[in-house]
């Protein structure tokens, strides 16, 4: 019974009751990992499982058994930044940081669903391909809720890095 | 140089690599206990029995505490209120709201603790709750003895005698804060009975002060970190005393650190709020729409304790008349007691609430008049600032002797002074110059002629626009909370460390205190160590609210590395023969006479020469006086102002709404740090628009929060962005001697939102013929929109 | 002791429900906010790894659903016209989080009155399929959900698929929601429509309302009213007092239950018109 979290395979809590977000912080002290909710409604505990975005709050540790945990530690290696990372430094994407995982954790997933042509519900035709605009961003990062009103910063940034990796 | 330039964050690579370390994430000792509170079930009531074996047998609990049990182990219930030592940290015989903290619980860890605190049996005498305005009004239930009352001149004759009237009132929500960051604090022991006290806190001071007073300790030895918080808003100016004193207390009885953290719910359902209001108006004015006399009657609803909700409900009455000379006023403001949360501080501190209801009231004069509320806006405006200083203040770091200019203030020709309602000289109005700036670039006039048409022939849609301007007073109206204390300590190898009395909230406070240190030293910001704020280091500071952060601190710190700098320069000149005053700090170098040495190097000699490179600074606001019983004074520093122009569309059969296009020009004085102002004024604006259209707080019958959790209290979310967003910056120095010539920014722009109220408003008036001025609540949610559509269409 | 199962088949499944206590996790983005304040109850049993319980297969009697399908298979999927509205629906569950661990049996199973799924199954005819140790069972989705937060499914059983009769295949669908804000909040009123249009008439015409009334429920009388109606004509046949008399909404802390029916008849008239806008040439 074990979980890859961030490259490395540690066992799983022995309660199976608790969150992956508990265990991500209490177990693990990896703290990147916000808990601003812990129901469901603000996004801050995102993390990755297999590429895909999901709220940690409502995971169960047990869930993620034998798959890929990805937090906002795994996103980069020392001083070398995700470009997600260095665009929201560049935009002033946060104000406070605390959703700032959360935030980035979602936007890695979302430019992978971006480029595997998934719909949002601003994607007027479901049928082809969603194309990146400011409005689709700001559709598919409401997830993750931002009380400083950073969303300015936080659009921008992950325009510029979706731009960068179109072109 | 570094004052002025738009850097980010001082904390970014922090914050975007999940490094950057808020309460909960500090590592504890293993032995540490997490505490919850448990909470009454209902509004008001005498405890007649409390039951709490089940909570005491739970797995993990290590102990469990009534009111009664602190007075028999702490000889008295510990206070934590701010201001009226009203707020025992547990109910005490008596439960005032739906969500009193009746009982605390110590358990092995946080979840262990909640369900524990579920388990308490409370058994109540219930007693009649007051709920509403209307409820306390009724029963007389009242903060101070009776309303408080601001006058000047004769409003009541001047509105009689005035050729139009017109009278109103209308209903203004509160807000909840929903930092992402929920209220959490811990406590460390340490030998000789000292405390170490972690807090998410705008008001370190405050946390020291009262856990001294709850452990019967000195309040040297308290001591209190704050690092950053995850938000504050104002929601953590005083609401988190109550967690780290309830840690102190658990350290004390067991020995053992303690951590507590409220959860979303609870965050929401045991703290204060936004103070929400009624506002009544009645104005006298002429065809122009100049008003010659206006009357205001604010209803405060303002919880079960004081707390801050005197200088709140003060604010409003501060910010009654916004932009506008109104020659006779009357300002009546009640403050009511409820068996609600107890209101407390919230970005803006009351100056929202009054300034919406002057916004209202030019609005519907507007309406009467039939003219642009625009024009009505401009005919009421004070009269303009005379020439300001000629150069940009800040643009060149000068010597701490030559510095600042002389005082514009003294210049100003009386008799063109014209004063608020609180009789205090408005020096410095540039609304006017302002305003006419954003009509052009946003297009203001040609926008406004185009909705109308796009609205003849839109039957379901309908449009509006509206600007409406800010002024907003800098200062704390309490006037010894004005002062800031800072220390600097220059190392021999050249580093600097800097501390100050500012909490790190996001705002970028840290950011912009290090910039001005390292202008006064020459060197580039990223020299500057910034450290957690500790009482230990600074004490006696004031909360880091009334947007005054930077301008005490900044001035405090300026103040500490000013006075190193000063000696490093005489130290040197000696060294050279040269004079002091020629000693120049410049990109990371020091000129001494012909020579050029590194920051470092010269920080070598002067340490060698056995000078002092440590230096405290301190900061008293000048100028400002002010006598809140009367109403009377100069209780500001100076006015930051701004200007909003917002486009909305609304949906007529189901009042769904949305912002199209924002237009922002907003005062910051000399910019410390464009970058960061401009996230402020951005993040403000959607804060003061969610207050006053989506955010709603639903009480029941009952005097249950419904609303207290993200599923059902709505914050702008990423979609809520208006599509178009112009934000500039009027940077121009203020004329006041701040630091830099900048001006505060952290609330002024929270205002700008009102635009988004009067614009729905407009376009609430596009569904009738015009004859109707649109009744309309805050928050305009769907629902509101819909009836006062309805209200508009029902009298074509 | 542990309290976590991931049995491997639905015959594993059954047997461990039948001890009693189980508590089946598709998904667990309802059932974990539920039981914050309380410890998880008894044993959870994972579902989502159940062999036919995920994904989408078409046949000649209709379309079943996997009931551990998440919301993202759902709007990734390529499916008919009528499915439009329980696609629409699906990008509007939550977050985008949501939507990749919530599925549409977690979201059935849970009957919530506001739940998102339900307006657009509805008016696909939709039956929900019950597997227990006495067997496999078929029912109707209305009366599957038996009112706020109670189905009729047995401690015992699980929610195994969704069935979509080929019948209810045709037409197109729409989808459409109030609120605030379209994310993470809950909805005040809901509606999903499908019609079939023959030669400018409304043909057929299925109706439903979610967030109005204990479950979310279809309009008869509406749909009468609409079949056989000229498609430039149906909107103004949505009458509010017809909606209205087909719902009970309740007062509460997100809206009057009077705006609640207003609102709806609107966006009932809304997704009418946008389905009977003629097709551009």
């Amino acid at each position: 019974m074990a979980i890859t979290i961030n490259g490395t395979e540690v066992p799983l809590p022995e309660d199976p009751r608790m969150s992956l977000a508990e265990f991500l912080r209490d177990g693990l002290h990896l703290t990147g990992t916000k808990i601003g909710c812990n129901q469901g409604g603000c996004g801050a505990c995102t993390v990755l499982i297999d590429g895909q975005r999901v709220l940690s709050c409502l995971t169960l540790a047990v869930q993620a058994e034998g798959r890929e945990v990805t937090t906002i530690e795994g996103l980069s290696s020392g001083d070398d930044l995700h470009p997600l990372q260095e665009a929201f430094i560049a935009h002033d994407g946060f104000q406070c940081g605390y959703c700032t995982p959360g935030q980035i954790c979602a936007a890695t997933a979302m430019l992978r669903e971006l480029a595997e042509g998934m719909p949002s519900s601003v994607t007027g035709d479901l049928s082809r391909p969603a194309p990146l605009t400011a409005e689709e961003i700001r559709e598919r990062m409401s997830g993750n809720l931002c009380r400083c009103g950073a969303h300015n910063g936080i659009i921008a940034a992950i325009l510029q890095v979706a731009q960068e990796g179109a072109a | 140089m570094s004052m002025g330039k738009p850097l980010p964050h001082d904390a970014a690579p922090l914050h975007v690599s999940g490094a950057a370390r808020y309460v909960d994430d500090i590592p504890l000792p293993a032995n540490a206990l997490h505490l919850a509170f448990g909470l009454s079930t209902i509004a008001h009531g005498e405890i007649t029995a409390m039951d709490l074996s089940a909570v005491r047998a739970a797995p993990g609990v290590i102990g469990v505490w009534s009111a009664d049990d602190l007075r028999a182990r702490f000889g008295a219930v510990p206070d934590c209120s701010p201001s009226a030592h009203d707020e025992p940290l547990l109910a005490d015989g008596v439960v005032k709201y739906l969500g009193h903290p009746a009982f605390l619980v110590a358990a092995t860890s946080h979840l262990a603790a909640r369900k524990a605190a579920r388990l308490g049996r409370i058994d109540y005498r219930e007693l009649p709750a007051l709920l509403t305005v209307d409820d306390a009004l009724a029963a007389d239930s009242r903060f101070e003895d009776g309303p408080v009352i601001w006058q000047k001149g004769d409003a009541s004759t001047a509105i009689a005698a005035a050729p139009h009237q017109v009278q109103g009132s209308f209903e203004v929500g509160g807000q909840e804060h929903f930092y992402l960051e929920g209220q959490v604090a811990a406590c460390l022991p340490q030998d000789g009975g000292e405390l170490v006290i972690h807090s998410s806190t705008q008001h370190p001071t405050e946390i020291q002060h009262k856990v001294a007073h709850a452990a019967h300790l000195p309040m040297s030895a308290v001591r209190v970190e704050v690092r950053r918080m995850g938000g504050g808003f104002g929601g953590k100016e005083s609401q988190g005393n109550h967690l780290a004193i309830a840690c102190a207390l658990v350290s004390l009885e067991t020995g053992r650190p303690a951590k507590m953290r409220y959860d979303r719910d609870d965050d929401m359902m045991i703290t204060g709020k936004r103070h929400d209001l009624r506002i009544l108006y009645r104005a006298g004015f002429d065809a122009e729409g100049r008003i010659a006399g206006v009357e205001f009657t604010h209803l405060m609803r303002c919880g079960w304790a004081q707390d801050l909700s005197l200088p709140v409900a003060d604010r409003a009455m501060l910010h009654s008349d916004n932009c506008y000379f109104l020659p006779a006023i009357r300002i009546e403001s009640h403050r009511l007691r409820t068996h609600t949360q107890s209101a407390t501080a919230y970005r803006g501190f009351g100056g929202p609430q009054g300034m919406v209801g002057i916004e209202r009231v030019i609005d519907h004069v507007a309406h009467a008049v039939g003219r642009d509320p625009v024009a009505v806006r401009q005919v009421n405006f004070y009269a303009p600032m005379g020439e300001g200083p000629a150069e940009a203040g800040g643009a060149s770091p000068p010597r701490s002797t030559n510095w600042p200019p002389e005082d514009i203030f003294r210049q100003k020709k009386a008799g063109e002074i014209q004063t608020t309602p609180y009789h205090m000289p408005v020096e410095d109005f540039v609304g006017d110059a302002m305003v006419a700036d954003l009509l052009a670039s946003s297009d203001y006039h040609a926008r406004r002629a185009a909705i109308s048409d796009w609205n003849r022939n839109s039957p379901i849609l309908k449009r509006g626009i509206a600007l409406s301007p800010v002024k907003f007073g800098i200062s704390f109206t309490l006037t010894h909370l004005n002062q800031a204390g800072a220390l600097v300590h220059v190392y021999q190898d050249g580093s600097i460390q800097l501390n100050h009395g500012g909490t790190e909230m996001g705002q970028g406070l840290f950011q912009k205190v290090a910039q001005v240190v390292a202008g006064v030293f020459g060197v580039d910001a990223a020299v500057i160590r910034i450290t957690a704020t500790d009482t230990g280091k600074v004490p006696n500071t004031s909360a880091t609210a009334a947007s005054s952060g930077s301008d005490l601190n900044g001035m405090a710190a300026r103040a500490a590395a000013l006075t190193i700098r000063d000696r490093m320069a005489d130290c040197l000149a000696l060294q050279h023969q040269t004079t002091a005053n020629t000693v120049r700090f410049e990109d990371g170098h020091v000129h001494v006479g012909a020579e050029v040495l590194g920051f470092a190097e010269a920080a070598a000699r002067v340490y060698a020469a056995r000078v002092s490179l440590s230096s405290t600074g301190f900061y008293a606001t000048p100028k400002i006086i002010w006598d809140r019983k009367r109403g009377t004074g100069r209780p500001f520093l100076y006015f930051a102002y701004g200007a909003a122009v917002t486009e909305v569309v609304i949906d007529r059969l189901t009042g769904e709404n949305r912002i199209l296009r924002t237009d922002i020009l907003h005062d910051t004085g000399s910019s410390l740090n464009p970058a960061l102002d401009i996230g402020q004024v951005e993040g403000a604006y959607v804060q003061g628009a969610g207050w006053l259209t989506m955010e709603e707080l639903v009480w029941d019958a009952k005097g249950a929060l419904r609303t207290h959790a993200p599923s059902t209290y709505k914050i702008p979310a990423c979609s809520d962005r208006p599509p178009v967003f112009n934000v500039r910056l009027w940077n121009r120095p203020n004329r006041e001697d701040t630091v830099g010539r900048s001006k505060a920014v952290g609330e002024p722009p929270f205002m700008l939102g009102i635009s988004t109220f009067l614009a729905l408003s407009d376009a609430v008036a596009a569904c009738g013929d015009g004859s109707v001025y649109p009744a309309l609540d805050a928050p305009a949610t769907p629902e509101r929109v819909l009836a006062a559509v309805k209200r508009v269409a029902r009298d074509v | 002791m542990t309290d976590f199962l991931r049995p491997a088949t639905v015959e594993d499944a059954l047997a461990l429900m039948a001890a009693g206590g189980v508590v089946p996790l598709a998904g667990g983005t309802d059932l974990y906010p539920a039981t914050q304040r309380r410890a998880l109850p008894g044993l959870v049993l994972d579902v989502t790894g159940l062999p036919g319980l995920c994904g989408i297969t078409t046949g000649p009697a209709g379309l079943r659903i996997g009931a551990a399908t998440t919301w993202t298979a759902l709007a990734r999927a390529t499916l008919p016209p009528a499915l439009a509205a329980l696609q629409q629906a699906a990008v509007e569950v939550g977050g985008i989080q949501i939507q990749n661990a919530g599925t549409i049996g977690g979201n059935l199973c849970n009957a919530s009155p506001a739940a998102d799924g339900v307006p657009p199954l509805l008016v696909l005819d939709t039956e929900v399929e019950l597997v227990g140790h006495r067997g496999i069972r078929r029912l109707p989705l209305s009366q599957f959900l038996t009112g706020p937060r109670q189905t009729a499914r047995q401690a015992d059983e699980l929610l195994t698929a969704l069935h979509i009769p080929a019948s209810a295949l045709s037409g197109q669908s729409h989808f459409r929601k109030l609120g605030a804000r379209a994310y993470l909040v809950i909805s005040i009123a809901m509606v999903a429509v499908r019609l079939d249009l023959q030669a400018g008439r409304i043909s057929h015409a299925a109706l439903a309302v979610g967030a109005c009334s204990a479950t979310a429920c279809r309009l008869p009388q509406v749909e009468s009213a609409l079949t056989g109606a000229p498609a430039a004509e149906a909107p103004a046949l949505i009458r509010d007092a017809d909606v209205a008399a087909a719902l009970s909404p309740l007062d509460d802390l997100r809206a009057t239950a009077a705006y609640r029916s207003g609102a709806a008849a609107e966006l009932l008239r809304r997704s009418v018109a946008t389905l009977c806008q003629p097709v551009p040439a």
